[in-house]
């Protein structure tokens, strides 16, 4: 019997595993082997570890993996935390027009990258709407130029990213929440439990598988994060918010390309992610 | 505490964020109707030029050609992503053992890097295989997506043991059980997933354009980069093209949605 | 067990359809490549109403005496094909280039040194290469060796509002032949009195720096190839009239290239200094017709080579190693963008592309008076800065030295110090071809 279901499992997995060994795994081993070699053209020659050992003396990159640190610590924790409480306000049955405001939050993600990038920038132009209503407030003296300068670009990119990714979580949330019987709810409301204890001892404990893998794959997103990047800031001013896909794109295809050196930078992302990952599974798996 | 007050506080917040997250929508609504030296001069009101935007673009681009094909591929990537995506997570946790969780670590590790890196060598064993130029070789590395399969697996954990076990004394099959009951009473998972499915195939692009490079399997994504490639660009109809693109998600979603009601408990139990 | 059977059965037709699907889309798709008969010639190419309008003409023209000849156009942005291109290269497989591509010129020397093999040598092929302008013949030649059909021109031109200028006391003769000391004069005037800026800027962008360095036939590389940017007076010199000119208002910031074109089409800013091209943009604001005119840009003050001519931007035709037919191809080409005054009489008019093909500019048409310029004779103006443009190597590193540079321009902007920004400007360079 258990021989079995195990047969059966394995079948179950192999379409799965024989397309990720064929377009992931073995490009994969490709970009390794070539991240170990260096050369301009076509001709490229053996470079033990000198492609990694570069990556550290490299200003633009150790930039743009601090940038990337920093998006990661601001921005995730923020969304993630709007997202369930937009997902729980939205579980609520009695709520009336719950699909429209669903839809409308979930929009943003699917706004395309070019319109949203010229939105967002128009709306922090110097004489754009932020500023507008930041000195009619009296929070600003005079208006800023928030693309100029270092850190409000950065913080730029994070508004962009909360606006356009809390919706697209909220959407996993929801998903997960329909596992929670809606009685456990009913139950809690009759013991008495307000909103915010309802919250933290139902929602957040039986969401925990989901909202590891949310904090999986946010990690894994803003440390690969790209559009934002070279749509929105172009990695400026300066390289002040340029992020390590964004750097990698241009030196594989803007430069004069070397290939083992731009595939030593990926496999520092898949380093760090990997990493973040395996802690992030410790902190929230609580089967083992 | 009262929970009228509770309701108008949640409406409140629901609105502030609805109003937030469709403003650039309606943006884009707004500048789908302007002439382009408007759109960008931030004009808020609607204009009379949606005709003229629209003739200009199926002038210059092969607009709805270009929206079947991402319909054709998106669908059929969904479809099969789904799939192939369900039967590995939920294999994963159902039949969970040493080997699988191995297994399961490395499908994880195969999306942290990013795609950038993967392009050269993906192009050269697509030239040894002849993949180059079909329209299957630009679906098949988005059929096994990590992120599909780490999802499925997250919420085949809520999927009871004891119910498995006793469909398996009541003699169904494994076969059955994943299509009889699981997909069943996973609607809100699967509604989930092919939302988010439908918009990564829908936005997908870069790989597309590098190994199909023809007019006649141009799809909605390469088509709005045609529009922002030349010395001019004419933001009115760009606008437009990308109102249309947006659209077809946001569908899918309204559709999908309704699904997120009906949990797990209605079916299972 | 009859159900079990239908969902097995639901699989496996999906699954067949799903192979079918993809056969039929392969077939499709083989078809696009087997339009590559012999008379057929493919074609990557960017921009629908310039490159690829120009390309469709010559097509028409060329059909007249080869009845079957046709071209298969791929409409290819210039970022797309610079990621096709690297993908192709680097996977050492050049079997999916198309016949031709149209390059950047900036982006020649990188190519054609870096891939040898990339693109086909031209030069005993029958095109008259001395009947181009030199300046922009030197892009797409590497070591005496012509690698492609130069087409698109990037001659720079200063577009002014003559409403405005009028406003503040000047008229276009005093913006003409000036350097920009002079520039900056009038600049604070008109900015003081009617409240525009003379100019604007995308931020992030070294665009400007090199187009003034190219007026003077300064370039960022010594004779041995390295970068000479550190310690560099006249990159210094250039910067320091960018931060003057944007302190001092004569020059206006914007972040994005959509804000740029706004700075003119909506009439925030009463000047324009870019590759010629930039008159189709400027173009587009049709209630301020009659209202612009064109001179030559400001020259470097103080600097014995300083001219007020430069170029930016601009693009060749590339037959590639991959053609099927490189006599069909070299004969079109020659034919056509290297040989057909009808060709530029057609497209000229109608999409303002200027040739690079010296016969051209002797006819008629660039004579025209341009009534969105106030009747002032732009192109033959235009062909006459083009003769009198330095010519300037940008090397195979360009890329990278371009955005070394624009750093340090932001950086400086940020009130950094220049010599210490164009000293890591150089060591980014240097570390970036020390590969």
């Amino acid at each position: 019997m258990r021989g079995k279901q195990n047969a059966v499992g394995w079948l179950f997995l192999t379409p799965a595993i024989l397309l990720i060994c064929a377009f992931s795994l073995y490009p994969m081993i490709s970009a390794l082997i070539t991240s170990f070699r260096t050369g301009t053209g076509t001709s490229m020659s053996f470079a033990g570890l000198s492609n990694y050992i570069r990556c550290f003396q490299d200003d633009v990159f150790i930039q743009s993996l601090k940038n990337c640190v920093f998006y990661l610590i601001i921005q995730v924790p923020i969304m993630l935390v709007l997202a369930l409480v937009l997902a729980s306000a939205l579980n609520n049955p009695k709520l009336k027009g719950r699909g429209f405001f669903r839809t409308a939050i979930f929009l943003p993600c699917a706004t395309s990258l070019v319109a949203y990038a010229i939105i967002f920038r128009s709306l922090f132009a110097t004489d754009g709407f932020v500023n507008l209503i930041a000195v009619k407030l009296g929070i600003l003296d005079s208006a800023y130029n928030f693309l100029s300068h270092p850190t409000s670009a950065r913080i730029v990119i994070i508004v962009a990213l909360i606006w356009r990714w809390t919706g697209y979580n909220m959407v996993f949330y929801l998903a997960g929440l329909q596992n929670i019987e809606y009685s456990v709810y009913e139950a809690a409301k009759i013991d008495g439990a307000s909103a915010l204890q309802t919250f933290f001892k139902i929602t957040v404990p039986l969401l925990k598988p989901t909202i590891l893998m949310t904090a999986i794959m946010s990690t894994n997103g803003t440390l690969q994060l790209f559009d934002e990047s070279m749509n929105l800031t172009h990695g400026g001013p300066g390289n002040a918010s340029i992020t390590m896909s964004h750097y990698i794109y241009n030196m594989s295809f803007k430069g004069v390309p070397n290939f083992g050196y731009t595939s030593a930078m990926s496999f520092i992302i898949l380093i760090m992610v990997a990493i973040l990952a395996f802690v992030q599974m410790k902190v929230g798996d609580e089967r083992e | 505490m009262n929970s009228k007050v509770k309701m108008v506080f949640t409406y409140i917040l629901l609105g502030v964020a609805t109003v937030i997250s469709v403003f650039p929508l309606l943006w884009m609504v707004i500048a789908a109707t302007n002439k382009s030296v408007d759109v960008i001069a931030g004009k808020l009101t609607i204009g009379s030029f949606i005709v003229e935007n629209y003739k200009n673009l199926v002038a210059q681009q092969p607009l709805w050609s270009s929206f079947l094909n991402s319909c054709k591929y998106t669908v059929l990537v969904t479809v099969f992503a789904l799939i192939v995506s369900a039967l590995a997570g939920y294999a994963f946790e159902i039949y969970r053992d040493k080997a699988k969780e191995r297994i399961y670590g490395v499908v994880l590790m195969s999306m942290m890097i990013p795609f950038v890196a993967l392009m050269v060598p993906l192009f050269r064993m697509y030239s040894k295989l002849g993949l180059l130029n079909s329209a299957i070789g630009f679906m098949l590395p988005s059929l096994a997506t990590p992120l599909l399969i780490m999802m499925f697996r997250t919420n085949a954990k809520a999927f009871p043991v004891d119910i498995i076990e006793a469909a398996r004394i009541d003699g169904l099959s494994e076969f059955g059980i994943f299509f009889k009951m699981y997909i069943p009473s996973m609607k809100s998972i699967f509604a989930a997933a092919g939302v988010v499915t439908f918009m990564n195939a829908w936005n997908n692009y870069l790989w597309a354009k590098v190994i199909m490079s023809d007019n006649t399997t141009q799809t909605m994504p390469m088509l709005i980069s045609n529009l922002i490639s030349g010395y001019v660009t004419d933001y009115g109809m760009l606008m437009l093209a990308v109102l249309i693109t947006t659209i077809p998600t946001a569908i899918v979603f309204f559709a999908l949605q309704k699904n997120f009601v009906e949990g797990i408990t209605g079916s299972v139990k | 067990m009859k159900k079990r059977f239908v969902s097995f059965m639901l699989a496996a037709v999906m699954s067949v359809g799903l192979l079918a699907g993809c056969g039929s889309g392969k077939e499709e798709a083989d078809q696009g490549a087997s339009k590559g008969d012999e008379n057929t010639l493919t074609v990557w190419a960017w921009d629908q109403s310039f490159n690829i309008y120009a390309m469709k003409e010559a097509e028409k023209i060329y059909q007249k005496d080869h009845p079957e000849f046709k071209l298969n156009i791929v409409e290819t942005p210039w970022d797309d094909m610079q990621t096709q291109l690297g993908t192709i290269v680097g996977a050492g497989n050049y079997s999916k280039l198309p016949d031709i591509c149209l390059m950047q010129d900036f982006a020649y020397q990188k190519y054609v040194t870096t891939y040898p093999d990339l693109y086909l040598d031209l030069s005993d092929s029958q095109i008259d290469f001395s009947q181009f302008a030199e300046g922009k013949l030197a892009a797409s030649t590497v070591d005496g060796k012509h690698y492609g059909v130069p087409f698109d021109n990037g001659t720079e031109v200063a577009c002014y509002r003559t409403d405005i200028l009028e406003q503040a006391g000047y008229t276009m003769d005093d913006l003409t032949d000036i350097d920009w000391n002079r520039f900056i004069e009038i600049g604070m005037d008109v900015y003081d009195k009617t409240g525009y800026s003379l100019l604007s800027v995308q931020a992030g962008s070294s665009d400007l720096i090199y187009q003034m360095l190219q007026s003077a036939g300064f370039g960022t590389w010594k004779e041995d190839g390295t970068p000479d940017i550190a310690g560099n007076e006249n990159i210094k010199q250039c910067i320091e009239i960018y931060q003057e000119m944007r302190e001092k208002n004569v020059l206006a910031v914007v972040n994005s290239w959509d804000e740029y074109v706004a700075t003119f089409t909506s009439g925030k800013t009463a000047g324009v200094i870019n590759g010629c091209w930039i008159l189709a943009s400027v173009q587009t604001a049709e209630d301020q017709s009659g209202k612009w005119a064109i001179t030559n840009m400001p020259a470097l003050p103080g600097v014995a080579s300083a001219t007020n001519y430069s170029n930016q931007g601009g693009s060749t035709w590339a037959i590639t190693s991959n053609c099927k037919n490189t006599e069909l191809a070299e004969d079109f080409l020659s034919a056509t963008f290297a040989g057909s005054k009808e060709l530029y009489d057609t497209i000229l008019p109608s999409s303002g592309a200027l040739a690079t093909w010296l016969p051209a500019s002797e006819s008629e048409v660039y004579n025209e008076p341009q009534e969105f310029f106030g009747g002032q004779q732009i192109y033959s103006l235009i062909t006459e800065f083009a003769s009198k443009t330095p010519s300037v190597n940008l090397g195979v590193y360009y890329t990278e030295a371009n955005m070394a540079l624009a750093t340090a321009v932001a950086n400086v902007s940020g009130g950094s110090d220049i010599d210490a920004e164009l000293k890591t400007a150089q060591d980014t360079v240097e570390f970036n071809m020390g590969k």
